[in-house]
């Protein structure tokens, strides 16, 4: 059977409950409250005038909303190029990201290639703290002229994405069955063939799931882009970094900022809410 | 319980099939994975490779040259009485937040069980941390709680009927609160998705013969709920304590380390002399300690886990 | 749509959406253009690789109404680079220029408002003069000093022009990332345009000898006090009550103090005595410190290079600032510069020492851009007074140099963006620019008429910082400044959440003492003897000591 976490028939283990105790409505209402309150004092400030900064008590809907944060954070500063920048990068890197991921996991699934060395050496990067690559990364990056480029960057976020896509493929391969391929097998075609028109086919919505993943990965990612990225391929969360240096605190443009940075993350994690529990245990646990 | 094992147990194809098949299924097989490797080699593998050459020489911007200084770079930073404590906070936040985030993860994971009107809409919000930058979720917690900005002593303020006055960035132990608050805020979905799994999962025969049996709600509890919670327990715990213990971008944009290297951890520490000191060859020595430290706890509980998902 | 109208639609588009918000009826409009919006993000999505950086990076120039102080000022740079005189630094850095044109510069900014110099005016306008490109590399702050060095490591030649602490000097020469400028000086330079720099000012780009930039921010501290609070009666005989003397601005950090916790203790929670950025890492800890500390006698190291701050000055300077912190607005601690601009200027603060863009928003002035929106408006504008700082010896706190990246390709056209960007008549229009925060530091800019035309106390605004140079000191210039500063931070930001001084001093002072002896303990020494002898080094070295002194 199959566990999930989408508002799906749950097993009914009581007769009494349809309603929910007081108490679990509690938690859940000073839970969700927990949530939604930073994020509705992101939204605030980032239409406040800055004039209701300091007000006392707090200004907890402006009397005057305003988008001048917006168009500044957009326009006048830099936050254009990094939006278009953030989505170049992390499309691309997520399409080859789940194509090479795609192919090894396959290769994993149905040879055991490489038995379980290789693929927990891909496991493996996961988990490495990024301080200690970064470094090297970068004097390497400027010898062949990666350095600040898109493609450098996709590079990097390919490498940096790939456990997730190869163990989130990985498992789903193994659940699925071998049958259809082996019958292509058997009716002449070749291993590619059997890949390319049986296997591939039945796991695009796996490679859906996992490609919402890296891409979600590479949009939120911001230490690799802090130190690879200068002038040309600088992404999103650098320029609202770049709003918090300490001459120019600009609270409202960095808030204008992060709310264009969180809709498109939030609007593709919650669509793959399904395949939530996949995502983030890297296929371990079947959602 | 059949879901966090994988299904079928493949057999190998090649044994079925003829030996110029097999060779070619060889070819195959590899070349679907070289691409795969050839960028972790160029981008992970390489330059770790590169960066042993740096532990041991000078590589700092500020002494000129690449001299053989044997473990210099080691000894300046063990001998840090800084590196020592960013340590002992690192483990320390990493503890508390984790151990938060699972048992508050785990009471939602329980409330949320049942079908509800509106439970949909809810796990949708609640799982929206999730896909937020950290950097964004420091500064959006260091709006709501920085003085004066921020509207947090306010309340507290009219909920207490005194006045309020934590400085919580900058004054002990709020400061840490405040951390933790902004990690909890963030990584609890985690947790609550994972055990929301978990649960749904136990079969609910399983609860029907312990009601009619008579067992206590606790005892249900103890009994059947934990025993077959605990692999998707061990596993979020592992997968929360391997990425707690990186933790830098609240602390970069919270409190920048202070007061003092009060709030230091050892990514922030490492970042500090790194990229602020430019100490290139000390910030790679201690990036190597704490990466065979990580390594320690990867190879033990991450390949232990999946193995035993494997079999 | 060129950028021009692009710009003048964006305004609109706020404008719209803003009375749109507020429920006035423009909704169609708003529709309309929210649409026309679209389309355009679409679009330049889908061409925007290549064309990315030109479009967006690079605004076109903006000139001033010609009839304002600022398009005046612009108007005489325009004409002091195409007509001369000729024997002037701009006119001859345009001549000279002109053989590179269709050349590329990339000059590092700090990211944010100090770029928008660079990309509405002075890139723009040396452009149209020379044909020369320039691009805008936007760094925060410490990114301003590791990125070139970064780069220099891995051999490239991403940069030309470099925009950097003078602090940094001394490790970016040793370390061959910035060229020395002298022999270009001697070459293309009107030497009187290098007399014309404030004495503090001329001194501070040399190092071993040689010229290593040209100073471009007079990042003087002063302190900006409210006038009608200090001048409001029942204050005033309240005070008399209470010490047995005149209220008035205060001339050492005790009466600083004193004074701040009165105004506290009459006004509050309406206004407050003072306020500071005292964040960590924010920066400002180790700039208050340090202009403390050596007011009141300290000195950072003895004759054997030790460091000499955990002692009695070291201690009397924290439990002054701590004295200033407890009789300063609720949250002291942890504001960074942007939030006390922000309750200074809504009147919440009577006294704060800062940067000198605190007397242009004062003022009002900078709020005229749009580009300022992250501060409120001025609600004290023509209730500010200005002095120099308790203790008599303001810190000048970072400030910046134009260095010439020793890796670039083009390292004369470079140096002639330099040297015009700096010249005096253009520098005096950079500096004038509302959303720029670019400080005075040329005596033509402290004498400049049109500067005074600006805001009605402009002059005093201007003499204040002539004054404030004149007794000044220097943050230390040597390898390592940033190490040495760091531990300074750490060690204030400790004292502010309880820990004891002597016993934060003593740690500070451990970790001064490991970095000296890391860098090389004579060659520190030789690095720091060498910092003694400019102007500003100690309180006994100023420039006014030295009888050096700029009377207007």
């Amino acid at each position: 059977m199959t566990a999930t976490v989408s508002a799906g028939p749950a097993p009914r283990r009581r007769r009494r409950g349809r309603r929910l105790p007081i108490g679990r409505i509690l938690l859940l209402g000073i839970y969700l409250m927990f949530i939604l309150a930073p994020l509705y004092w992101v939204l605030i400030t980032s239409i406040k005038p800055s004039d209701d900064y300091l007000a006392v008590p707090p200004v907890w809907f402006p009397d005057a909303p305003t988008i001048v944060h917006y168009t500044a954070a957009l326009f006048a500063y830099r936050g254009l190029q990094g939006l278009i920048n953030s989505l170049i990068i992390s499309i691309s890197a997520t399409a080859l990201s789940c194509l090479i991921g795609t192919l090894m996991a396959y290769s994993l699934a149905r040879f055991r290639t490489g038995g379980m060395h290789l693929s927990f050496w891909v496991l493996s990067q996961r988990f490495l703290p990024p301080i200690a690559i970064i470094l090297p990364l970068f004097l390497n990056y400027r010898l062949v002229g990666l350095q600040d480029t898109h493609v450098g960057m996709i590079l990097a976020y390919t490498m940096f994405t790939l456990p997730v896509t190869v163990w989130m493929m990985y498992a789903y391969f193994r659940q699925m069955p071998r049958s259809l391929e082996d019958a292509a097998l058997v009716d002449g075609c070749t291993r590619w063939q059997a890949l390319w028109t049986v296997a591939i086919p039945l796991a695009v919505p796996g490679i859906v799931a996992a490609a919402i993943f890296t891409f979600i990965a590479c949009w939120t990612e911001f230490f690799f882009a802090l130190v690879l990225t200068s002038r040309d391929a600088f992404t999103l969360p650098t320029v609202f970094r770049a709003f918090l240096s300490f001459q120019g605190a600009q609270y409202g443009e960095a808030s204008a900022l992060a709310i264009v940075s969180l809709g498109p993350s939030i609007i593709l994690g919650v669509l793959v809410q399904k395949h939530l529990v996949r995502g983030l245990t890297l296929g371990a646990i079947r959602g | 319980m059949g879901d966090a094992a994988f299904a079928d147990n493949p057999t190998p194809v090649s044994r079925r099939r003829l030996p110029s098949a097999a060779r070619s299924d060889r070819r195959f097989k590899w070349l679907l994975v070289t691409p795969a490797i050839l960028v972790i080699l160029a981008i992970s593998i390489y330059p770790l490779v590169f960066s042993i050459w740096v532990l041991f020489v000078n590589y700092d911007f500020q002494i000129p040259g690449h001299a053989y200084v044997g473990l210099k770079n080691f000894r300046q930073v063990i001998f840090d009485p800084v590196a020592r404590y960013s340590l002992l906070v690192t483990v320390c936040l990493t503890a508390t937040n984790v151990l938060i985030e699972f048992l508050l993860g785990l009471a939602i994971a329980l409330a949320m069980t049942k079908t509800f009107r509106g439970r949909g809409i809810i796990i949708s919000i609640i799982i929206v941390p999730l896909f937020i930058s950290p950097v964004i979720v420091g500064q959006a917690w260091a709006l709501l709680l920085q003085r004066p900005f921020g509207p947090t002593n306010y309340l507290l303020g009219q909920l207490l009927g005194q006045e309020v006055t934590i400085s919580w960035l900058t004054q002990w132990p709020w400061n840490f609160v405040a951390l933790v608050l902004a990690d909890v805020w963030q990584w609890t979905p985690f947790m609550f998705v994972i055990l929301l799994a978990g649960l749904t999962a136990i079969p609910p025969h399983v609860y029907e013969a312990a009601e009619l049996d008579g067992v206590g709600t606790w005892q249900t509890f103890w009994h059947i709920t934990m025993p077959y919670l605990a692999p998707m327990i061990a596993l979020a715990v592992t997968f929360r304590l391997l990425d707690s213990i990186r933790l830098f971008d609240t602390i970069f944009i919270m409190t920048g380390g202070g007061p003092g290297t009060q709030t230091y951890t050892v990514s922030y520490y490492l970042y500090t002399i790194g990229f602020t000191q430019f100490h290139l060859s000390r910030a790679t020595a201690g990036a190597w300690i704490f990466l065979i430290l990580t390594l320690i706890v990867v190879v033990f509980l991450v390949r232990r886990l999946l193995k035993q998902e494997e079999s | 749509m060129n950028d021009r109208e692009r710009r003048d639609f964006e305004a609109g588009l706020a404008r719209e959406v803003d009375s749109w918000l507020r429920g006035e009826p423009t909704r169609r409009d708003f529709i309309k253009r929210f649409g026309q919006a679209t389309g355009m993000l679409a679009l330049s999505g889908a061409v925007l690789p290549p064309f990315a950086r030109s479009a967006l990076a690079q605004s076109k120039m903006q000139l001033e109404d010609p009839n304002t102080p600022l398009g005046k000022a612009q108007a005489a740079a325009l004409k002091a680079s195409t007509e001369g005189p000729t024997d002037g630094s701009a006119y001859r850095a345009v001549e000279a220029a002109k053989q590179y044109s269709g050349v590329n510069l990339n000059m590092t900014y700090e990211a944010g408002l100090q770029a928008l110099d660079p990309r509405n005016f002075s890139g723009p306008l040396w452009q149209d003069l020379t044909g020369i490109k320039s691009t805008v590399v936007e760094l925060p702050p410490p990114d301003m000093y590791s990125k070139p060095i970064s780069e220099h490591i891995a051999g490239s030649s991403a940069y030309d022009v470099l925009d950097l602490q003078p602090q940094w000097t001394p490790a970016l020469a040793d370390g061959g990332v910035i060229a020395p400028l002298d022999d270009y000086i001697a070459k293309y330079m009107n030497m009187a345009d290098l007399e014309d720099y404030h004495p503090l000012y001329k001194a501070l780009p040399t190092y071993k000898g040689k010229i290593w930039g040209f100073f471009d921010d007079g990042d003087m501290f002063a302190l900006y006090y409210r006038k009608d609070i200090f001048e409001d009666p029942k204050l005033n005989e309240a005070y008399q009550a209470k010490f047995n003397k005149k209220l008035e601005v205060p001339k050492t950090w005790e009466d600083y103090a004193q004074v701040a916790q009165f105004i506290t203790d009459q006004m509050a929670p309406n206004v407050y005595g003072a306020g500071h950025f005292r964040k960590a890492a924010s920066p400002g800890n180790q700039f208050d410190f340090m202009q403390q500390f050596r007011a009141n006698g300290g000195r950072f190291f003895d004759e054997n290079m030790k460091a000499d701050l955990a002692n009695e000055i070291g201690v009397r300077t924290l439990e002054n600032m701590k004295a200033a912190n407890a009789a300063s607005i609720p949250g002291n601690n942890e504001l960074d510069a942007v939030s006390l601009w922000a309750a200074w200027l809504q009147g919440k603060i009577a006294m704060m020492y800062s940067w000198p863009p605190t007397g242009r928003m004062s003022a009002g002035y900078s709020q005229s851009d749009k580009a300022i929106s992250f501060i409120p408006q001025s609600s004290i504008a023509g209730k500010v007074g200005y002095a120099i700082v308790p203790g008599g010896h303001p810190e000048h706190a970072f400030g910046f140099n134009k260095a010439l990246a020793a890796d670039s390709e083009n390292p004369e056209a470079a140096y002639l963006f330099m040297q015009w960007a700096c010249s005096p008549p253009v520098s005096l229009a950079r500096c004038m620019l509302p959303y720029a925060l670019r400080d005075p530091y040329r005596i033509s800019h402290f004498k400049s008429e049109l500067y005074g035309e600006l805001f009605p106390s402009a002059p005093e605004y201007l003499a204040n910082l002539n004054n404030s140079a004149n007794v000044g000191l220097l943050d230390p210039i040597m390898p390592g400044a940033q190490d040495y500063q760091l531990s300074l931070d750490r060690m204030a930001t400790s004292v502010w959440a309880g820990a004891d001084p002597m016993e934060a001093l003593k740690t500070a002072e451990a970790e001064w003492n490991a970095t000296t002896e890391n860098l090389g303990v004579d060659s520190q020494k030789a690095f720091y003897e060498e910092f003694l002898k400019l102007p500003g080094a100690t309180p006994d070295n100023t420039v006014e000591k030295l009888g050096m002194a700029v009377q207007l």
